[in-house]
């Protein structure tokens, strides 16, 4: 019972972590912008399909295409924002934007529907089937363990650019009070494709990750992205600790409600957690002061 | 008689031409299109339609963008068969029942979001949508689950003395019935906007605070607004289930929502006649475009995406522009 426990706890991280990558764009992107990029999602599934292709097309190796998927990752935010975000950004309307990068979604979607098809890809990483042996019968194989360390060491990585470098710093200021940022000399039009980068970057790597755990067809991202909504509101938008213990808390809660109830409920028991939690917590989690977004 | 009482009498009696217009076009539509095919088409259209105008009226009007159109849908379309076959309930009552039943959750879910506004309450009826999405897929002593309901019978006749039956089986008829009360739903609507109801809608959409300074109270205007939408998706689901005949969860996945919102959006939001156009538009494109490949959500997300970049106000604006451009073009010609 004890060695069921502990295997769902660390199959719980392995999906909080790619959870938490990929839901950290989100909040970052909130942070900044107060915006929502619903083709984040598509972000995911084209970056697993990039490091797809990669390894077995190109025959490179699967730890530069987690590389490669960042790079695309990178490139994407970067279109996403100067084509949608930026030119909308004029017009000061708060749910334009979403409703746009909802047509984005459904766009890319499709087109990777037509191109790939509806049959999932088969991208066994090299490191899926070599196990690691843990304490009292269970085990963590070498791409989970790959997720857990590539996952921890980028999330650290990010908190300590946001926390001490000025660019960072910048951008903290920018979430605060875009205005008053501005007078300071900062350029938020900058800072925002800044976001938009890294967000991305996130998510195509997230996706890399994903590919070998999660079934890979066009659809991929959609399904962890309403998800990755789910863990943004619970941890708090634009909050970033919060997305973190929420990303990691709904790994663990899945993986649980998947053992001991039924693997068809998980859904709706992370689902009511969100609806809950916005009628009784707005907030999220680690309260800020925001409640004009409320 | 003011300028502007004679201004809204002469759009009055504008409005009741057009309407007659759009009722003999759509009496005519079944007997242009004969073969199976294009009756179906049609039934979607009109189907579209409800849900379309439905949600404008959410989100155009009362500026509540709903993410979970498709839920209110597929409550309609449940609740209405089971009553009929799991209670033997009449199919005018269980038709009834459904659109209350969805314009009951749509308006629990306003009140429960009514402090969350714009993302929040998106993101909340998205999640409520995939939770009603998940029970009709695990509930299968209920629903059967990813099997589906077979055989759900259409209408009952109709039979008045000393006319011939009217059945549904048929698909004019069939047409004529959804069609029928999308134009009710429309004209329903259309009142409702120009009232004062209307009216106190417009000043919630555009500022709260200062509509509530003026005593409008929001809370019960955006849970209307929201119950009525949503009532009129469930009854789109009702006629849903009875005209295809089978019920299965995926057909209101929120990818249903989402075409749903384009056809608002690509219509223009905020009028009634832009949806229906939107609804119109995007039901027929992507079937004529069938022979290049399953293009049809393509189609969806493009147009949703370059609508919101370039005319934001969709047909009816365009429409404007077009006809601003041709006013000016005589006047510009007797210039030169």
């Amino acid at each position: 019972m004890l060695t069921v426990a502990l295997q769902q706890g660390i199959n719980g991280i392995v999906f909080g972590s790619l959870y938490v990558l990929v839901a950290l764009g989100l909040t970052l992107i909130y942070g900044v912008l107060v915006q929502i990029n619903f083709a984040h999602a598509d972000i995911v599934t084209i970056g697993a399909f990039a490091a797809y292709f990669f390894t077995f097309v190109f025959g490179g190796n699967y730890l530069v295409s987690i590389g490669i998927a960042v790079i695309v990752g990178a490139a994407l935010g970067w279109l996403v924002n100067a084509a949608i975000f930026a030119p909308l950004r004029e017009r000061g309307s708060e749910l334009l934007p979403l409703i746009a990068t909802i047509g984005v979604s459904i766009l890319l979607q499709n087109a990777m529907l037509l191109w790939f098809g509806p049959i999932p890809y088969a991208f066994d990483s090299p490191y899926s089937n070599e196990v690691i042996r843990l304490w009292g019968g269970t085990f963590i194989t070498w791409q989970n363990l790959i997720i857990i360390v590539v996952s921890a060491l980028t999330i650290a990585l990010l908190y300590a650019f946001m926390k001490f470098t000025m660019m960072g710093k910048a951008l903290r200021a920018v979430a605060q009070d875009r205005e008053t940022a501005g007078l300071m000399g900062i350029n938020p039009n900058q800072l925002v494709m800044l976001t938009f980068v890294i967000a991305s970057a996130l998510a195509g790597m997230g996706g890399a990750m994903l590919g070998p755990v999660l079934v890979l067809t066009p659809f991929a991202g959609t399904s962890l992205i309403v998800k990755a909504f789910a863990i943004v509101i619970i941890g708090g938008f634009g909050n970033v600790e919060g997305t973190i213990i929420a990303g990691l808390a709904v790994g663990l809660i899945e993986s649980f409600a998947t053992q001991l109830i039924n693997p068809g409920l998980t859904d709706i028991v992370v689902f009511t957690l969100l609806l809950l939690m916005l009628a009784f917590r707005p907030t999220g989690l680690i309260a800020e002061k925001r409640e004009e977004n409320v | 008689m003011s300028s502007e009482a004679r201004l809204r009498a002469s759009q009055s009696g504008k409005r009741r031409w057009w309407l007659l217009i759009a009722i003999v076009v759509v009496a005519t539509l079944p007997l242009l299109f004969q073969d199976s095919y294009w009756r179906a088409n049609l039934i979607v259209c009109a189907l579209n339609v409800i849900l379309a105008i439905g949600l404008d009226f959410i989100l155009g009007y009362a500026g509540q963008l709903n993410l979970g159109h498709s839920a209110f849908y597929g409550i309609g379309a449940y609740a209405s068969t089971l009553l009929i076959i799991k209670l033997g309930v009449p199919f005018w009552i269980a038709f009834a029942a459904g659109m209350a039943l969805s314009g009951a959750a749509g308006m629990a879910l306003s009140l429960f979001a009514v402090r969350l506004r714009g993302h929040y309450l998106a993101i909340a009826s998205l999640g409520f949508a995939v939770i009603v999405h998940q029970v009709l897929l695990n509930w299968i002593s209920l629903t059967q689950g990813p099997l589906g309901i077979y055989a759900i019978k259409p209408p009952p006749d109709i039979a008045v003395p000393g006319l011939p039956i009217l059945s549904f089986g048929n698909s004019a008829n069939m047409f004529y019935l959804v069609a029928g009360f999308a134009f009710l739903f429309y004209v329903l609507l259309d009142q409702l906007v120009r009232s004062p109801i209307g009216e106190a809608l417009a000043a919630i959409r555009e500022d709260e605070v200062s509509a509530a300074s003026f005593g409008i109270n929001c809370t019960v205007w955006k849970v209307f607004a929201f119950g009525m939408g949503s009532a009129l998706a469930g009854a789109a689901g009702a006629f849903y289930a009875s005209f295809v005949g089978t019920l299965v969860p995926d057909a209101f996945i929120i990818t249903e929502s989402f075409t749903i919102l384009a056809m608002v959006i690509v219509g223009g939001m905020g009028t009634l006649t832009g949806p229906v156009w939107g609804a119109i538009l995007l039901t027929v494109l992507p079937e004529l475009l069938r022979g290049i490949g399953d293009l049809r959500l393509v189609v969806y997300g493009a147009a949703l995406t370059l609508v919101v970049l370039f005319v934001p106000g969709g047909m009816v604006q365009a429409a404007r522009i077009v006809r601003a451009r041709l006013a000016c073009l005589p006047i510009a010609s007797t210039r030169q």
